[in-house]
């Protein structure tokens, strides 16, 4: 019906150069508001590497033999490809991709990195890339756990070793992967349940707000709470469980339904600092004051831990998202030809009242 | 055809439907209210009832938006992303104070709808593809100027989001605000006519000589500045600006609502007063779910049921 225009198609480059113009002049003239905390940020590169929970005598560990690796020596010219699983968009991811490249740069290794923006399927071809690229190692951090095989293989087939953080990959370690480093999210959620018990004397309704349904984390951190609970603290009764997505927005609205329907609830339990600091936001908004209604929560981001100090929140149980130094001291170890354990458990610290002030600067 | 079906029908369901199409969704919300005042504890207080008009007002201001939209036989995809825009531009911006951010805010929710404007009414894009253009890229452009979430200090706009006139909440003025603004622009104004005779017929009305891609345009700005404002209230209200989830899936919230309320996707009717019930019938059905603790995915299930009942009830209608 309509005849096609020849103007529109000229105007394809044209709509690029604006778009470009269009973030170029919203960047430049910008100015938001004077950030307080931006000049700490900066000064606190004393940052809390990890610590390993000592192995139970026992567990497995892993040699390039068993493996099947070349030795090599990461100091002398070694490339190591990392593959990021979301966007660098939240503290969590934004600590984790910087702590590589810190150690990296501290121990003058090359670092190749990709992001695979929460696309499966993009992180796969990912590290076929830093593969054709010739890296010597690998550091993943799955955005799945399934699915792995082609890329494994990959990796096999090149004889490239591949460690994973932060989620683990569901294959054999020492044959199709070396070893795993994370967190044991059972256990944040068993000592988010110590925090909570602390804090509301063992007695009283509690309520969980839940991470994404269908994940690993929000399934784990629930099972060590209700686990914990139940065992120690009978007297504490999860009244309410509901998903607030790990984001601000749903753990604010959730939260608000909550102290209307249940005004005798005494502890909230986050499984995100997000959705904590959303419940913080709701308490305000009904006229509360900090500590009417304990507040735990998981992660240890710096807005976080500042809601301990200002005693709205009364633990935040860390997840520690710097993989980097104890990434390189597994890769370093085991292309030496010493052994490494299998599975490396990071120990998380935690934040509460008492040494939230001191340890503000180890936030991320 | 509408008559065709009424003749053949039985009488008194045809009625029915009729009756349904127009007022089940304020039957719907009478229902839920009482069923509520029985079985849930707390319900019967001003604090609810202020709580959950206020979450329910971002949700009311796009879907007057979306309600305009489809009223011209079109749909706007792009709102939870010019939510997006809105909420992370208002953080880069809020350093010159809190009118000039608004003001840079408007800029970019107006250049937003000129461009899903541009697309339908000048380019002939249909309009689920060309707004489905700016979901995506909006979104982007949000988390390019603002690549994660940032506190908001500013009092004026603590104040938007918390502040009250009498213990009414700001938010819940504007909304309805906005709503008797949209229903008087619907019912009483040329621009209102013309936008309903586009949604009729559109070759109608541009043989008639009417404005028709001026008008269209202007629906789509007028969309895109609604999804900008809820965005500034949202975050206003959490006093963070959070481009990464912030009006996710807002857009289809905004269609069910207007969709529940009586609007068919048809065009050229536009029921405002129904928009607004269908977004309170699917808040307080959200709210009834969460306050019994049950599992989130009964909620979508729920939604799903009075979305089909609600297109059931629209079944064999013609566009008048």
């Amino acid at each position: 019906m309509r005849r096609t225009h020849r103007p529109h198609l000229l105007a394809r480059p044209a709509l690029v150069v604006v778009a470009a113009a269009v973030v170029l002049a919203a960047s430049g003239c910008a100015k938001s508001e004077d950030d307080v905390s931006d000049s700490d940020k900066s000064s606190s590169a004393a940052e809390a590497g990890q610590k390993v929970v000592t192995p139970k005598p026992g567990s497995k560990s892993c040699t390039i033999e068993a493996y099947g690796g070349r030795k090599l020596d990461l100091k002398k010219g070694a490339t190591v490809g990392f593959s990021q699983s979301e966007k660098e968009a939240n503290p969590f991811r934004i600590a984790e991709t910087k702590s590589l490249k810190d150690e990296a740069s501290r121990r003058g290794v090359k670092l190749l990195t990709a992001n695979a923006q929460s696309q499966f399927s993009k992180q796969i071809s990912d590290v076929q890339d830093l593969l054709a690229k010739g890296v010597d190692l690998l550091v993943i951090a799955p955005l799945n756990s399934d699915g792995w095989d082609p890329a494994l293989k990959a990796a096999a087939a090149k004889k490239v070793p591949v460690i994973t953080i932060d989620r683990k990959i569901n294959a054999t370690a020492c044959k199709d992967y070396v070893s795993f480093i994370a967190s044991d999210f059972v256990e944040q959620g068993r000592r988010a349940a110590d925090q909570m018990i602390k804090a509301t004397g063992g007695k009283g309704e509690v309520a969980i707000l839940l991470g994404s349904a269908g994940n690993n984390v929000t399934t784990e951190r629930t099972k060590g709470f209700k686990e914990a609970i139940a065992k120690k603290a009978p007297g504490l009764k999860v009244v309410f469980q509901q998903t607030g997505d790990f984001t601000r927005e749903k753990g604010q609205q959730v939260t608000e339904q909550l102290i209307q329907s249940k005004p005798g609830i005494k502890g909230i339990y986050a499984e995100n600092d997000e959705m904590g600091l959303g419940a913080v936001a709701a308490l305000k908004g009904a006229g509360k004051k900090a500590g009417d209604i304990k507040i735990v929560t998981v992660d240890g981001t710096r807005s976080a831990v500042q809601g301990v100090v200002d005693g709205w929140i009364s633990g935040v149980i860390e997840s520690n998202p710097r993989f980097g130094p104890l990434a390189f001291q597994t890769l370093d170890t085991f292309t030496k030809g010493e052994k490494v354990p299998q599975d490396i458990i990071i120990q998380d610290s935690a934040y509460t009242p008492d040494n939230a002030q001191q340890d503000l600067g180890k936030a991320y | 055809m509408a008559e065709a079906t009424l003749h053949t029908a039985p009488l008194d369901k045809a009625r029915l439907l009729q009756w349904l199409q127009t007022y089940g969704v304020y039957a719907g919300v009478a229902l839920l209210l009482v069923v509520n005042t029985v079985i849930t504890p707390h319900f019967l207080s001003a604090e609810n009832f202020r709580t959950q008009a206020v979450q329910v007002a971002p949700v009311i201001i796009v879907a007057l938006g979306m309600a305009l939209v489809i009223g011209t036989e079109g749909v706007d995809l792009s709102v939870g992303a010019v939510m997006a825009l809105a909420a992370s531009v208002t953080a880069l911006y809020l350093g010159y104070g809190l009118l000039p951010a608004l003001l840079v805010v408007a800029l970019f929710a107006a250049g937003a709808g000129l461009a899903n404007g541009a697309l339908v009414a000048l380019v002939g894009v249909q309009p689920i593809v060309a707004t489905l253009a700016l979901m995506v890229g909006g979104r982007g452009l949000a988390l390019v100027l603002l690549p994660q979430l940032k506190d908001l200090h500013n009092p004026g706009l603590a104040s938007l989001g918390s502040g009250d006139i009498a213990g009414i909440p700001y938010l819940i003025l504007i909304a309805a605000a906005l709503a008797l603004l949209i229903a008087f622009v619907v019912r009483r104004t040329t621009f209102g006519r013309r936008l309903l005779a586009i949604g009729d017929s559109r070759p109608a009305a541009q043989l008639a000589g009417l404005p028709v891609r001026r008008v269209l345009i202007v629906v789509y700005v007028l969309s895109a500045l609604l999804a900008a404002v809820a965005g500034v209230l949202a975050t206003a209200r959490l006093q963070a600006s959070d481009p990464t989830s912030l009006g996710n899936l807002m857009e289809l919230s905004a269609i069910t609502a207007v969709v529940v309320g009586g609007t068919p996707l048809s065009g050229g009717r536009v029921n405002i007063g129904g928009t607004v019930a269908g977004a309170v019938l699917i808040q307080l059905l959200t709210a009834t779910l969460i306050k019994h603790d049950l599992p989130p995915s009964w909620t979508q299930i729920a939604q799903a049921i009075v979305i089909v009942c609600a297109v059931y009830a629209a079944r064999g209608r013609g566009k008048r």
